[in-house]
């Protein structure tokens, strides 16, 4: 579209894109923002945590437990922290312009990446509430699913990147699709290391 | 001062100040009944002379830069000058200067808005008496127990209530004594409503899940008007009800008389207030 | 530089429908926004009409109460959601690039997706009138626990807003990466119109407040849809989340909705004073300022609640007066000893200074917390809310309307009508909302389908009567409209001597927008090159 340019751009310091992609980041740092305060102060209002005494008869009856098991949870976020170092590991591969080394990279971390996934569903499976079953459960499913939404929009955005990389689209000049793609990564990792520090390790 | 091109001009103006002083009239005949109620209670008498006071400050404010906007639009106008104005960027004096004085009266504002204030929402003490107010879709459930009315006539440790439940048209009516504290519990199961007495200047939202209140202490005998101020579905149009403040021996008789009749007293008190209107 | 000939337009032979459909030029969105935008101030507007209708007298049954709370939800969700906000995106589509000296936004593509999520929304917000249980009808505001009550029409509605929230957020990160990256050279910050300030300003606050709103939908659609516990206090859901969290967005929301008109008055007010804009740093460090405490008052439309910091939201909500008072002192000291013409863009110049006066003015009055006790929920805010949106905005949407008309279509629009439009306007602008004040003071509560006090008839029939000859005053702006796309285009580059880039290209500007820049040296380029001996003083 724009074939010519009426103003001289900017070349120095990031591009157009960098610079719009970043700011949708902040656009997503609020959204997780606003979810974020829900939780707090539902914890807040709480005169329990996790709220068992909001438990009515029927879902006593119905076998619901507000419990959290902690231990598959924590290798999922061991995974995804490693996934960040992986990415982050591809992206220097790719500045000495290496792409054996970025397309290794984003493969593993695609992998680490869908086996996080694969494990989250597994761990809602287990669990004995549902989304329904008091603020807890809300609070939960709606934190960790739309985090889990961004892990799969990032594994899709890993994915383009990875069939760009076999294309041999990317040098050690031009990468930024890779940056992009790794900054991204790295904030879904940082807003699942928030979460699981809210949700499982001080529930109390 | 010009005199060229003034009828053209003097339309133009005529358009700006015809409207101008439409509003400009409007307001100020408003002034005159610029009608906020005086308030039948303590509290309500403090919020309203701030807002006498508010009302001064925005009426100077008001007329001020109106003024000026309407002198400088009729001194300034162009006519059929040619020549080009001096080309003034700016003043830092002057804009420290309109930056200054806004600053001066906010600050003086909020000294006088949080004095008000304090007292206003001071609560009640211990003994004093209290209302149990239910809102409900859409109506009002107003509970009195014997052991929250009063100093002088309470009976501790009694457990005797009686209520007075009104929807739609048939609106409830609220007694209470006069030159008595009186606290309202407000509390609400479906959804928000807001407790509004016009007269007490006031108003309070029934949050389901909270446990609000205040506490006024009315001066003046008179059915005063209620309303819910907060959507709450279909009906909320409906949702009236009123507030009689009635001296204190009258008072009396009334709760005597409703701890009489029982559910008969609830049904002939919402009789009652379907027969009282406005003031 | 730009060296693109706009004849070339035509070289090719594309239907001019696929034309529109397809295009990424921000002219031409800018132009399909102004479209979309203004039919829904027409339906917005038709709705309000018939609220009116129903409270001209008491005890009315012209409509049912059910109906009445879906008219007025719908009513000022067509006008926020549909109009005044994607007005401004439209404004700024299609004067940003023109005003900063750029071909075009920075990314046409992304542009082209804001604008076409708009049809969408708006479609299924109003689909809610043809399902069961009709519209949304809990407000704009949706209060929950109330609004898990309503029908289908309800979960349409958050869709919508969804929508056009992702829109607006996507737009203003286009906004903001075009101002800092593609502006002319010679153009720094502190030269670029105040227009594009104000559509800066207005981006940032999209980017991070409409986000939060989409999380209190997502909740609200998850309590509503899924068993979700957010709001329901008996699951230990809080019920003041909402009002939290939506007003978080809502009310740096108020100011994206103004601070764009204030920008687009900020044009006009110097061009017909033949002054530079007073204090233009002041006026830029006072709409940041604006900006910034913007984020710290939502909790001013939660006073009744009892359960917010009063004092803390009553402060914020006083300082905010400070920087707006600034800006309209700045206006008055352009138009002081300027050499003031009284064209119909002027004069909803003018008319924005004197209505948003009244507006801001009767804010205060909430502000101060044991007044707003009385007056929260009454039609005292009614007032207000139309004192700033239809005093301030839409007065401001009117004058841009009448000055880069020419800019836009080549044509003017004819003055004589256009002083009838601002005139009736005025009037019945003033016939319509200034009662409401002695309403609301008097206890009539806002948001009532009928009423029964006669001492409320004379002062709401007045009411109506002014908000029909608003209807009316749009009779001459439809005349000139139509009027003007009748006659050739005959406008030249700078009908009105203005100051800034977009006046010097054709009108309309060619597709890349410039032949050839002016040289920017100040704020006021234009001026600049028309009076070499009296430039500079600027920036
Ligand atoms: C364009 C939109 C717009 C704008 C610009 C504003 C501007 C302001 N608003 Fe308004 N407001 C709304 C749109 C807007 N508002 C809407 C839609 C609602 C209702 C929502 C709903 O419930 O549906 C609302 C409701 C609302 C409330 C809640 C009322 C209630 O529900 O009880 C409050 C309370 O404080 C408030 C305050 C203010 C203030 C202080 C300003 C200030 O920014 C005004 C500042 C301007 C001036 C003060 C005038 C100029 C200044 C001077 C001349 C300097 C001298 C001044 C002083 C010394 C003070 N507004
Ligand atoms: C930009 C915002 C905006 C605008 C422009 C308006 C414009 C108008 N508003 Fe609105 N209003 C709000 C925003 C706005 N409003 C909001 C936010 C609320 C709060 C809602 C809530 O409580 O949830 C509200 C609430 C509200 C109420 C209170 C309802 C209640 O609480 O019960 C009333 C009552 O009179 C009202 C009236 C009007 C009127 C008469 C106009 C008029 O100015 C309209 C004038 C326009 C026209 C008359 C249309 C012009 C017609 C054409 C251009 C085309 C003509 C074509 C044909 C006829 C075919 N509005
Ligand atoms: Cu209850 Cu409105
Ligand atoms: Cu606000």
């Amino acid at each position: 579209m724009a074939a010519i340019e009426s103003s001289p751009r900017h070349e120095e310091g990031m591009s157009n894109g960098m610079l719009g992609f970043i700011l949708f980041l902040a656009s997503e740092v609020m959204f997780f923002g606003g979810l974020f305060a829900a939780y707090f102060i539902a914890r807040a209002d709480a005169q329990e945590w996790p709220p068992v005494n909001l438990l009515t008869e029927e879902q006593i009856a119905a076998g619901v437990q507000l419990e959290m098991h902690v231990g598959l949870p924590a290798i999922a976020t061991a995974i995804l922290i490693t996934s960040s170092i992986v990415i982050q590991w591809a992206e220097f591969q790719i500045k000495k312009g290496n792409q054996a080394g970025l397309i290794w990279g984003l493969f593993i971390t695609l992998a680490m990446g869908v086996i996080f996934l694969a494990m989250q569903m597994y761990d809602y499976a287990q669990l004995d509430f549902g989304a329904g079953d008091t603020i807890y459960g809300t609070t939960f499913y709606t934190l960790t699913g739309f985090h889990g939404a961004h892990v799969f929009g990032g594994a899709v955005f890993i994915l383009i990147v990875l069939l760009r990389a076999l294309g041999g689209q990317f040098s050690a000049q031009r990468h930024e699709a890779v940056r992009a793609c790794s900054i991204y990564w790295h904030f879904v990792d940082v807003v699942w290391i928030a979460l699981f520090t809210i949700l499982y390790i001080v529930p109390e | 001062m010009r005199r060229y091109g003034i009828r053209k001009t003097i339309r133009s103006v005529a358009t700006i100040g015809i409207a101008g002083a439409a509003s400009l009239f409007a307001y100020s005949s408003a002034f005159a009944a610029f009608g906020q109620p005086g308030g039948v209670t303590d509290e309500a008498r403090d919020m309203h002379n701030l807002y006498l006071v508010t009302l001064a400050i925005a009426a100077v404010v008001f007329l001020a830069v109106q003024g000026a906007l309407i002198y400088i639009i009729i001194r300034y106008r162009r006519g059929k000058r040619e020549d080009m104005p001096a080309q003034i960027h700016g003043s830092n004096i002057v804009e420290f200067i309109w930056v200054g004085i806004p600053v001066a009266i906010v600050l003086a504002l909020f000294t006088y808005t949080v004095i008000v204030l304090n007292t206003v929402e001071r609560g009640a003490d211990e003994d004093d008496m209290s209302v149990h107010v239910q809102g409900f879709q859409f109506g009002w459930e107003f509970t009195y127990s014997m052991d929250n009315l009063g100093p002088e006539r309470s009976e501790a440790g009694s457990d005797e209530e009686f209520s007075i439940v009104g929807a739609g048209l048939d609106s409830p009516e609220l007694v209470i004594p006069v030159d008595e504290r009186v606290e309202f519990q407000l509390q609400s199961d479906d959804v928000i409503h807001s407790f509004y007495v016009v007269d007490f200047l006031y108003k309070l939202d029934l949050v389901p899940g909270r446990d609000n209140r205040f506490a006024v202490t009315p001066r003046e005998t008179g059915v005063y008007q209620g309303y819910c101020a907060e959507l709450c579905g279909v009906d909320h149009a409906l949702m009236r009800f009123t507030v009689r403040v009635v001296e204190q021996d009258e008072f009396d008789d009334w709760v005597e008389e409703m701890r009489g009749g029982g559910e008969e007293a609830v049904s002939g008190a919402s009789d009652t207030t379907s027969a009282v209107r406005e003031p | 530089m730009a060296t693109v000939a706009a004849p070339g337009t035509q070289a090719y032979a594309r239907p001019a429908l696929l034309d529109w459909l397809t295009t990424v030029d921000h002219k031409k969105l800018g132009i399909l926004y102004l479209y979309f935008t203004m039919f829904f101030f027409a339906v917005g507007g038709i709705l309000a009409l018939l609220v009116r209708t129903q409270l001209a007298v008491a005890d009315s049954s012209f409509v049912s109460n059910n109906a009445y709370n879906q008219i007025f939800t719908m009513h000022a969700s067509a006008m926020l959601f549909l109009f005044i906000i994607p007005v401004w995106a439209g404004f700024g589509n299609y004067l940003v690039p023109l005003q900063i000296g750029a071909a075009d936004m920075a990314f046409p593509r992304i542009n082209a997706l804001s604008f076409w999520l708009l049809p969408p929304a708006g479609i299924l917000m109003f689909a809610g009138f043809l399902v069961e249980g009709g519209s949304a009808n809990a407000g704009w505001t949706a209060y929950s626990p109330l609004a898990q009550q309503s029908g289908s029409g309800m979960d349409l509605w958050i869709i919508s807003v969804i929508i056009l929230g992702v829109s607006s957020t996507i737009g203003a990160a286009n906004f903001m990466v075009t101002m800092f990256r593609m502006r002319a050279p010679g153009m720094t910050m502190f030269r670029m119109p105040i227009f594009c300030w104000t559509m800066l300003v207005t981006a940032v606050l999209q980017l991070l407040a409409t986000p939060v709103l989409a999380a209190a939908l997502t909740m609200l659609f998850i309590d509503r849809n899924f068993g979700g516990a957010f709001f329901d206090p008996n699951t230990g859901g809080n019920a003041i989340l909402w009002q939290n969290i939506f007003w978080f967005y809502s009310h740096p929301a108020v100011y994206i909705m103004i601070l764009p008109g204030m920008g687009i008055i900020s044009e006009i007010i110097p061009v017909f004073s033949r002054k530079p804009l007073f204090g233009y740093k002041a006026f830029v460090f006072a709409t940041m300022a604006i900006g910034g405490l913007g984020f710290s008052v939502w909790a001013h439309h939660m006073f009744t609640t009892g359960a917010v910091l009063l004092p803390f939201f009553s402060f914020m909500t006083f300082l905010i007066g400070v920087p707006t008072g600034v800006k309209i002192f700045n206006w008055l000291g352009t138009m002081w000893r300027g050499s003031i013409t009284f064209t119909t863009p002027m004069l909803f110049g003018i008319g924005f200074v004197s209505m948003f006066l009244i507006g801001g003015i009767n804010g205060m009055f909430s502000a101060v917390v044991p007044i707003d006790f009385a007056i929260h929920d009454t039609y005292f805010v009614v007032a207000h809310i139309h004192y700033v949106l239809f005093g301030g905005s839409v007065m401001a949407v009117f004058g841009g309307f009448y000055y880069w008309f020419p800019k836009i279509w080549g044509r003017k629009l004819n003055e004589t009508l256009g002083k009838w439009h601002f005139g009736l306007m005025l009037i019945g602008f003033n016939l319509a909302f200034f009662p409401m004040h002695l309403l609301g003071l008097d206890g009539m509560p806002r948001r009532i389908a009928t009423y029964s006090e006669s001492g409320w008839e004379a002062l709401n029939f007045a009411s109506t009567v002014g908000s029909f000859l608003i209807g009316v005053s749009m009779i001459p702006f439809l005349i000139a409209v139509v009027a003007a796309f009748m006659r050739p285009k005959d406008q030249p580059d700078d009908p009105w001597e203005a100051n800034t880039l977009e006046w010097g290209t054709t009108s309309p500007p060619p597709v890349y927008n410039f032949d050839e820049l002016p040289e920017v040296r100040s704020e006021r380029p234009l001026f600049d090159r028309r009076h070499p001996d009296l430039a500079g003083g600027g920036h």
